[in-house]
């Protein structure tokens, strides 16, 4: 009973404090006259409530009630604003922190500045105007708040508004034809398209990733989705333990995701060719990878990698258990540089996880080999490197044998691809490729050194013979001279 | 002489005469003084400079000209031709130690007045081998087509074209066209292994002829002595023995030099490359180099750069001319002023040497 009363008080004050506009407002008293679409939806416009008149945007003289002076060009009247002439009017007042704050609004005024930055500010194919304008997303006269579900921006319906546009072939061909038109087919698929789909507001739509007034294209450097900016824009929420903890999901990936081998390419070397969350996860149809699929998902960049495990015995025996294919050796979010001590029996390797030397036992014989071929190529390249610099400080042409010591380090860096095989035969074929070409070099230095000392020998003795005959002559000389 | 070599040396004494060359070489008398040890870098540059052509002609066989390869056939000398590095290295070194024997001995020979009257055309020849010298040195240091010898060879044409009227032809003559090309290196190579080494043995003949008929020049002030009050020792064997002794110690140097210090190839030179910063010529060419760093952009009326060439030009003529103008010695009188000149030049040449090292 309680609650129908405010109801109906509510509806009186919206009533009341309309009939105080349409008193004022001759322009809104003649149209709902008429029974107009734009009038009958002005009633709810915030705009009409708060108390702005029809002529704030078409211009002319809203206190007449002479159409003929109310309409007159002298009084301003300018009719239905075309092209972007329709933003700059919403940015009279929209971008005056004056005006907004005397209407009691608490908005930005910045929207008409960052869309004039956005790529919806292109100019559009009449070559007259931008592409988007302030109603384009907002409506025109039954403008309600962002807050208010009826709005086309409020957050379960931004997805709807987006692909009225970015779904269709035919509208987008006319701008970027390149660009998929899929994204709200993904978007259904993934983990926020679904519970948004269930009325979950708090998920991300459209404009939790891409912006609203301010979008860029991916690749303007200051875009939320620039690939090294995307784990930020994604750590948002999934950093953000208060706002997720109805989910029950980790809140820590962004975290261990900075120190990973990916996160450093990415973040701090700035290296675009590293992922983003997207790479693995999806960008639209976001959702994560299942167990069988992590290699697929890794595959895309280490391919050789993913298809030397495919055709490896553990591809079997890890489908058996449900592990997850590379996640389980390397991890996911937080993967760190893979070295050497990965593979082996020692306390820091990883194969001693499944093999030992009572289970698993032929697994365990392999690492070990392996860790050992490892071990003397790495040995074999340091001391055929030591032996280049040393050569080189003596001031010994080397430059070939440098050049060459490149292959050892490439035997090793196969090496290490090729240990996704577990197979000793083809390892031990790629290794000593590297430990052949790492004696080689170390020959070649060896024999620059020698050829260093023979030259400063040569030297010496040359240096004796000539002596030697300096002091004959000069004894000659002394004789001649004497006689 | 053992029997062998007295047989041997009849044979050539009934053909060629040999007896009558030493019987004349034993007339000849090198004065004894002070001043004496100047005498020997005529010969020390002799030697370098033979050195050079035997270097020069064992490079040859292994070197190729043209943009594609030079640097790769020096760098092949380098690293895999028996003695390569040597030969390379030695060649490189006594190149510069050529020119500085050459300095001391023009300067030594200026000091000394030795250019006086009837050895004008003594000197005039041995500064026209000195200028051939120069440019050997600048044609040789193109050759190995690295970032040094290309932006060097760049600045130092450069140069040459800021000369007015001549400028510009000769910046495209040497270059064989508006940049620093493979035709550049072709013709520097041309110039250096053909034009310059035919130019500089009939000027090196004509000297030495000059030198031999007219013997060494004796200081002024033992000018006013008796003949048999100067003291002499014989050209043959006595001077030359000295000057072999002498270039057996310059040989073990160079050796030295190039075991300790071998010539450095570089990076191969890339004309879309800018240029390498600190940039310098050869030292010997550092002196000019400085110096127009240090000239204003304008002197009067005339552009900087062109201000200091004339004025390297004149300096140059002036000295060159010294027989002509130097009146007095030529009559065995003292010439303060040809001393002042020359000390002025040569602290001049040393002070912005070490500058233009250190800047």
């Amino acid at each position: 009973m309680k609650t129908s009363g405010t109801f109906l008080l509510f509806i009186l004050a919206v009533m009341v404090s309309a009939r105080v506009v349409r008193a004022d407002d001759q322009c809104y008293v003649c149209h709902s006259g008429l029974g107009d679409e734009p009038s009958q939806k002005f009633v709810v416009d915030i705009h009409f409530k708060k108390g702005i008149s029809c002529a704030a945007c078409h211009g002319g003289d809203s206190k007449s009630d002479d159409m003929d002076i109310a309409m007159a060009k002298k009084n301003g009247y300018a009719g239905v604003p075309k092209g972007d002439a329709i933003s700059t009017k919403c940015a009279e007042c929209h971008s005056s922190a004056e005006t907004m704050k005397k209407y009691g609004s608490s908005l930005k005024t910045d929207q008409w500045d960052e869309l004039q930055k956005s790529v919806h500010a292109k100019v559009s194919f009449t070559g007259k105007e931008h592409i988007a304008q302030c109603t384009t997303c907002h409506g025109s006269h039954g403008i309600v708040s962002v807050r208010n579900p009826a709005s086309p921006v409020y957050p379960s319906n931004v997805t709807r508004l987006c692909s009225q546009c970015h779904s269709s072939a035919a509208f987008m061909r006319a701008y970027n034809p390149a660009l998929p038109v899929d994204q709200m087919e993904k978007y259904k698929t993934s983990v926020h398209g679904m519970k948004h789909a269930k009325g979950d507001i708090k998920v991300a739509e459209c404009a939790s990733c891409h912006g609203s007034h301010g979008i860029r294209s991916v690749n303007d450097t200051r875009s939320t989705i620039y690939p090294a900016n995307l784990p930020m824009t994604c750590a948002k929420c999934h950093s953000d333990a208060a706002y997720l903890k109805n989910y029950k999901i980790p809140t820590d990936q962004f975290e261990k995701f900075k120190l990973s081998v990916h996160g450093i390419a990415l973040l701090e070397k700035k290296d675009l060719s590293a992922p983003a969350c997207n790479d693995c996860h999806g960008n639209h149809g976001a959702t994560p990878p299942g167990v069988q699929s992590i290699s697929k998902v890794c595959g895309t960049c280490h391919a050789l990698n993913a298809e030397l495990f495919s055709a490896s015995p553990h591809k079997k025996a890890f489908d058996e258990q449900k592990l997850p294919e590379c996640e389980t050796c390397h991890s996911n979010h937080d993967i760190r540089h893979a070295t050497d001590e990965l593979v082996g029996t020692s306390g820091s390797a990883i194969c001693i996880k499944c093999h030992s030397e009572s289970k698993n036992t032929k697994g365990f014989a392999v690492a070990k080999t392996m860790r050992a071929l490892i071990d003397s190529l790495q040995s074999q390249q340091k001391i055929a490197e030591l032996l280049i610099t040393d050569a080189e400080q003596k001031g010994m042409e080397v430059s070939e044998a440098k050049f060459k010591l490149r292959d050892a380090h490439q035997a090793r860096l196969q090496s290490r691809t090729m240990v996704h095989s577990f197979n000793e035969k083809q390892f031990r074929e790629i290794v000593s490729t590297g430990i052949t070409v790492a004696g080689f070099v170390q020959g070649e230095a060896r024999n620059s050194i020698d050829e260093y000392y023979f030259r400063r020998k040569g030297l010496g003795i040359a240096t004796v013979i000539i002596t030697i005959l300096v002091i004959s002559l000069y004894l000659y000389i002394r004789r001649v001279e004497t006689e | 002489m053992n029997k062998f070599s007295s047989r041997v040396y009849q044979w050539m004494d009934e053909r060629f005469h040999l007896s009558d060359a030493i019987d004349f070489m034993k007339k000849k008398y090198v004065p004894v003084h002070r001043h004496s040890v100047w005498y020997y870098f005529g010969g020390v540059s002799l030697f370098l400079f033979i050195i050079q052509v035997v270097t020069g002609i064992l490079l040859l066989m292994y070197y190729k000209s043209g943009e594609d390869q030079a640097f790769e056939s020096i760098h092949f000398i380098m690293s895999k031709v028996q003695f390569g590095w040597l030969i390379r290295s030695i060649h490189s070194w006594a190149a510069n130690l050529f020119i500085l024997a050459a300095m001391i001995h023009m300067f030594s020979v200026y000091f000394e007045r030795a250019y006086r009257k009837p050895r004008e055309l003594t000197w005039f020849t041995g500064m026209l081998m000195f200028f051939v010298g120069l440019t050997f040195g600048f044609s040789g240091y193109l050759l190995p087509w690295n970032e040094l010898a290309y932006f060097a060879t760049k600045v130092g044409t450069d140069i040459a074209g800021v000369i007015p009227i001549i400028g510009e032809p000769m910046l495209y003559f040497l270059r064989g066209g508006e940049d620093v090309t493979g035709a550049t290196l072709s013709r520097f190579f041309g110039l250096h292994v053909a034009v310059l080494p035919a130019v500089f043995t009939v000027l090196l003949g004509v000297h030495l002829l000059f030198v031999q008929i007219q013997g060494m020049s004796t200081p002024l002030h033992m000018q006013h002595l008796e003949e048999h009050e100067i003291k002499k020792m014989p050209f043959f064997p006595n001077f030359v023995l000295r000057d072999l002794l002498l270039w057996l110690i310059v040989l073990n140097i160079l050796a030295i030099l190039a075991v300790y210090f071998p010539w450095e190839l570089g990076r191969k030179a890339d004309p879309f490359m800018p240029a390498p910063a600190g940039i310098k010529p050869e030292w010997y060419f550092l002196f000019m180099f400085q110096t127009l760093k240090y000239i204003p952009g304008h002197v009067l009326f005339i552009d900087g750069e062109l201000f200091g060439i004339l004025m390297f030009g004149l300096g140059g003529l002036l000295w060159t001319m010294v027989p002509i103008w130097d009146r007095k010695s030529a009559e065995g009188k003292r010439n303060k002023t040809v001393t002042y000149f020359g000390l002025l030049i040569v602290i001049f040449i040393i002070t912005l040497t070490i500058v233009g090292w250190l800047v």
